[in-house]
């Protein structure tokens, strides 16, 4: 650099200091963050050698000595840098990321003995072949779950063309329309919510199928689904448009729009993220579901395309036809087909959220 | 033509605009008798009051006397407050809109609404919530940059937003919302513009803008407006109704007539008061 003087320059240094960007109130909030982190951690190393050398459960020795002398020694140091309301900081600083560090252990380890006990199951072949000339001792160099995916996507797509409508025009009849019937409506959505999966499957079952309306299939399982699904699609679309201002209403209606273009055209758009969260919570409440679809859609071991001829596979059904068998590889395919599953909605999720974040314009 | 006929004519035309400026305007909109109930609870007694055609009113009044009430019965966004009730006229064009066979989203379209509280559609673009009118009445009206151009200009926004119609209406300033809402009104024609508090939100630049608007537009449109700001009643309105709600009782007129007399020679003692400052 040209700049530089070879004569020590003080007021130049001052100078160059001011242009420093300064944040004067990190300082102190940091050094009393960081002491309290460490004063919980610390015992952690005592707690860890008194598992190793004394013979002492872990879990007890996680409540009964950890818990205590973290929370001690956390409260020692807020109040050694801060004083005593520093302890009450300290308290909720250490429960507020212990839960946040529990939730995420809980889904690691979740995540993580999906990807143990089914990683070697994944494979191009695992994702496209299907299950027929497949039994469960053949080896995992063959066969796949193309035909479970194939189907658990039809058969969502099917119960989300069919819930996600009415759903939201309920939760539009509710807090749109505001009919007289409205407390009704609501009792009935309650209700629905509270009906269990299996139920929905035997109801499909005992009125369709068993009738001879409809075999076994994905429109009978996506009937299913839809059951469960409506209410959950209802009552978060009612929350959500709740929360649209009523200002946005008579707006619109101020400047001559008639009832059903202000839904349209104003509140539904301005709740779109909302409205997103309500179709993603609903196939949420479905996707894992078995029950309903073991007896409304049965199972197959070939790829169906029908929507309404025979009898579909599905992931949760593949998972609960493999997971039990005696044969290792069989279980192995069914934690794979596991790990599927939770890779395909957390795809299908960020897609919907990456949609419903996009704002108006450029 | 000669010269002197030249003349005569500016003479005469200047005669006319005198004319029609000193001639009684025409009734556009007439509030008659109007009374206004929530449940039980009456909050509006007797209200008469004429809007000429073309011209600016204020209602004033301290707050709580029904002044946004009584102009929402104007475009009967009243009635869509549950237990929301109405005895008296509102006349428009010879006909009370209040009777059976009219359709309030057609008396929403040519008596439109500014409101306190800036309410851009968070949805649509800048443009879009300019054009809303159209499309959420079904009105067909032919070029719309133009129709954009003209009415941000006339709110007094295009200069600042030329350059991002396509952007989110939402990343504007709270006083620009204000007057992208007041161009959103503007852009269905109405004939009629009722503003509630308007610049309540806004800082006095903004506010001085929308003053000047509402002049602009005092020319095409009428324009019925409830202010808490004494000044801002004395440089913008024609005419002004002063409210008052005395205690448990309904909110009434009790003095009404050209600004100038109601600020600077009232007849009722209490609006003295009010104008002067003195309670409210």
């Amino acid at each position: 650099m040209t700049t530089h003087t070879e004569v020590f320059d003080e007021s130049r240094l001052v100078e160059l200091r001011e242009q420093l960007p300064i944040r004067p109130w990190r300082s102190k909030p940091r050094r009393f963050t960081w002491s309290v982190i460490i004063a919980s951690l610390a015992p952690a190393v005592f707690v860890g050698l008194l598992y190793v050398f004394a013979d002492i459960p872990g879990a007890l020795l996680l409540v009964a000595v950890y818990l205590p002398v973290q929370i001690f020694a956390s409260g020692l140091a807020a109040y050694v840098t801060r004083g005593t309301r520093g302890i009450a900081d300290s308290v909720i600083i250490v429960n507020a990321i212990g839960a946040t560090v529990f939730t995420g252990i809980i889904l690691a380890s979740l995540l993580g003995s999906l990807i143990i006990r089914g990683w070697a199951a994944l494979s191009a072949h695992f994702i496209f072949q299907n299950n027929v000339y497949i039994n469960p001792s053949t080896p995992l160099e063959y066969g796949g779950i193309g035909h479970a995916i194939l189907g658990t996507f039809l058969i969502v797509l099917i119960s989300a063309v069919i819930a996600v409508p009415i759903g939201i025009a309920t939760a539009v009849y509710i807090t749109e329309v505001r009919g007289r019937a409205v407390p009704y409506v609501r009792f009935f959505v309650q209700a629905m919510s509270g009906v269990p999966s299996v139920v929905a499957g035997l109801f499909i079952l005992t009125t369709l199928v068993v009738t001879g309306a409809l075999s076994q299939s994905a429109l009978a399982g996506g009937l299913a689904y839809a059951i469960l699904m409506l209410p959950t699609v209802a009552r978060t679309a009612e929350e959500v448009l709740k929360l649209v201002p009523e200002e946005l209403r008579t707006g619109a209606l101020a400047l001559g729009s008639t009832r059903s273009r202000t839904v349209f055209r104003v509140v539904l758009p301005a709740a779109k993220t909302g409205i997103i969260t309500a179709i993603i919570l609903g196939i949420a409440r479905v996707i894992g579901e078995t029950a309903p679809l073991l007896l409304a859609a049965g199972n197959a071991d070939q790829t169906v395309v029908n929507p309404t001829g025979s009898p579909i596979s599905s992931i949760p059904t593949y998972i609960f036809n493999n997971v039990a068998l005696p044969y290792p590889d069989a279980v192995t395919r069914a934690w794979g087909a596991a790990l599927v599953l939770i890779v395909l909605v957390a795809v299908l999720f960020t897609l919907a959220r990456v949609i419903g974040a996009r704002k108006p314009g450029r | 033509m000669s010269t002197s006929e030249f003349e005569e004519i500016i003479v005469l035309e200047e005669q006319l605009i005198e004319a029609e400026a000193t001639a009684p305007r025409p009734v556009e909109l007439a509030a008659q008798d109007v009374s206004v109930w929530f449940g039980k609870r009456k909050v509006l007694e007797g209200v008469s009051i004429d809007f000429p055609k073309n011209t600016v009113t204020a209602l004033i009044g301290p707050s709580g006397c029904g002044k946004s009430t009584f102009i929402r019965t104007l475009n009967r966004l009243h009635e869509l407050i549950p237990g929301a009730a109405l005895a008296g006229q509102v006349v428009y064009e010879g006909q009370d809109i209040y009777s059976k066979d009219v359709d309030p989203v057609h008396i929403r379209l040519k008596i439109g609404m500014v409101f306190q509280k800036p309410n851009p559609f968070p949805s649509m673009t800048i443009r879009g919530n300019v054009l809303s009118g159209l499309k959420l009445s079904g009105m067909k009206r032919s070029g719309h940059d133009e129709i954009v151009e003209e009415t941000l200009t006339k709110a007094g926004l295009w200069k600042e937003v030329k350059d991002r119609l396509n952007h989110a209406a939402g990343d504007l300033s709270g006083g620009q919302q204000q007057r992208l809402v007041i161009a959103r009104a503007l852009a269905v024609n109405p004939h009629v513009l009722l503003m509630d508090e308007p610049c309540s939100a806004l800082d006095p630049a903004s506010t001085l803008k929308i003053e000047e608007t509402i002049r602009d537009l005092s020319s095409s449109v009428t324009i019925v407006i409830v202010t808490h700001n004494m000044q801002q009643a004395v440089r913008v309105a024609d005419n002004t109704a002063f409210f008052l709600a005395s205690e448990n009782e309904p909110g009434h007129v009790v003095e009404q007539g050209v600004t100038t007399d109601i600020f600077g020679n009232p007849q009722d003692q209490r609006t003295l008061d009010y104008v002067n400052g003195r309670f409210g």
